[in-house]
């Protein structure tokens, strides 16, 4: 329960910053994408299943707040907290640079099987050229958050686990 | 055999999720604009654009402080331009107001103020939040369906056009803004009078397109829109003479057929505040 309260939160919180301060503090043009960054910390802190939903959940959100295609989002975020938490189990290394290369490397992958995915619907109405630069932009960017988000998140998750009622 | 189990009733949780975003694509997809997706969707506009609208008050000083800092040389060379060009508009308009009135009174004779539309209804509004997305630029505003607002409303700024409604909540509405991509506005040259139709590109300028070859154009010309009005029940979204843009370049022609234009818009959509959303264009016609 505690976790499910966690995740509503960080997500909304990520999703009213993403749209407010972030619009105005734009890397090149680029927004951070902070539902992906959110999806892959918690799949590195907590493994593929709690990636899964959470990405599953935050994807669901955003694209609710989208003109788009419902649900595009919510793929692509289901997939990556699996693949990345999946990622992270076979990965033995104490690097603390860890966690921001495995951010860098899932949006940037992630923002680009997003395009895929609109393209094959019909919906990406920008050049690949762009989809390419947002992908390698918005990466940067949410590797750049990763040192500040990663500490406060790990903690609250830490915070959260040890009443454990139901396991994910 | 724990940690096995465990691994394949996270794969059935994957494969249950993914089925579920696939069913939501799909539905969606097929209803399109009216489907209980679609109302889910202006429903979560309502929850969250109050939230929205709180952040953004806290926030909103805190973001320009820092764009300001990144900013500061070229607001350093913008506020002397600044300077200059207040100096000359103050001369200006000291002689200009005189002319002003009588212009306006003889306007007023002409019956000219009937053809730009002397019933325009608009109403403010406060943006309260931008697009959440890096492929959609949108904007929210702080009016919907309560104050009178619906779907395809041309909004402006002071500087000119901004966009039109796409979705409306009841106390808040989202503007596609005439930079995105799926954003097109039939243009008129100010000067040399040729039409063309404008889309957006996201960041960069407008692209002007259909321009006759004939037709000579020349940068930093202006463009407004072309109203247009097919007897019957076919009409521009947009009253005409609202300035969109000015020339930035006329690239070179690729096919003899059409001109090739970028054009600037007037509107910096970076730092909008205040918009007006146009209800009616001329007392209801």
């Amino acid at each position: 329960m505690r976790r499910i309260l966690l995740l509503s939160g960080v997500i909304l919180t990520a999703l009213l910053l993403q749209t407010t301060i972030f619009a105005e503090l734009n890397l090149l043009g680029a927004k951070p994408e902070l539902v992906y960054l959110l999806t892959i910390v918690f799949a590195i802190l907590e493994g593929p299943a709690s990636g899964a939903i959470a990405g599953f959940a935050g994807g669901m959100a955003q694209d609710f707040l989208l003109d788009a295609p419902k649900g595009i989002t919510a793929l692509t975020l289901t997939l990556l907290g699996y693949a990345m938490g999946m990622a992270r189990q076979y990965i033995v290394s104490p690097s603390p640079a860890l966690p921001v290369l495995l951010v860098a490397g899932g949006t940037f992958a992630g923002v680009v099987f997003h395009g895929v995915v609109s393209f094959l619907l019909g919906e990406l109405d920008t050049s690949w050229l762009y989809l390419i630069r947002i992908a390698f932009l918005s990466a940067l960017y949410n590797a750049i958050l990763t040192p500040l988000v990663y500490p406060v998140l790990r903690r609250a998750a830490e915070g959260s686990r040890s009443r454990r009622v139901l396991r994910w | 055999m724990a940690l096995r189990n465990r691994a394949r009733s996270t794969r059935l949780l994957v494969v249950t999720l993914v089925s579920v975003s696939l069913v939501t694509i799909t539905v969606d997809y097929r209803q399109g604009e009216e489907g209980p997706l679609a109302e889910m969707g202006s429903a979560a506009l309502t929850v969250i654009s109050p939230l929205q609208e709180a952040v953004s008050k806290v926030t909103h000083p805190i973001g320009n402080f820092f764009s300001t800092l990144f900013r500061l040389p070229s607001i350093r060379r913008e506020n002397q331009e600044l300077r200059d060009q207040v100096a000359a508009l103050e001369q200006e308009v000291a002689t200009t107001r005189a002319d002003l009135d009588r212009l306006a009174a003889l306007e007023a004779l002409l019956g000219l103020q009937a053809s730009l539309g002397r019933k325009t209804e608009t109403t403010a509004a406060q943006v309260i939040a931008n697009g959440v997305s890096n492929f959609e630029w949108s904007i929210t505003i702080d009016k919907g369906s309560s104050d009178g607002i619906v779907e395809d409303m041309p909004v402006v700024a002071n500087a000119g056009l901004v966009g039109h409604i796409v979705r409306v909540g009841p106390s808040s509405s989202v503007v596609q803004l005439i930079i995105d991509p799926d954003s097109f506005v039939a243009g008129r040259l100010d000067v040399s009078r040729g039409m063309g139709l404008l889309s957006g590109e996201g960041g960069s300028d407008l692209r002007m397109s259909l321009v006759e070859a004939t037709v000579e154009v020349a940068p930093g010309e202006r463009v407004v829109t072309a109203g247009y009005r097919i007897p019957g029940d076919v009409q521009s979204l947009y009253p005409p003479n609202i300035l969109i843009g000015t020339v930035s370049r006329v690239l070179p022609q690729e096919s003899a057929l059409e001109n090739l234009v970028t054009v600037r818009p007037a509107v910096d959509f970076s730092t909008l505040d205040l918009v007006l959303v146009v209800l009616s264009s001329d007392g209801g016609e």
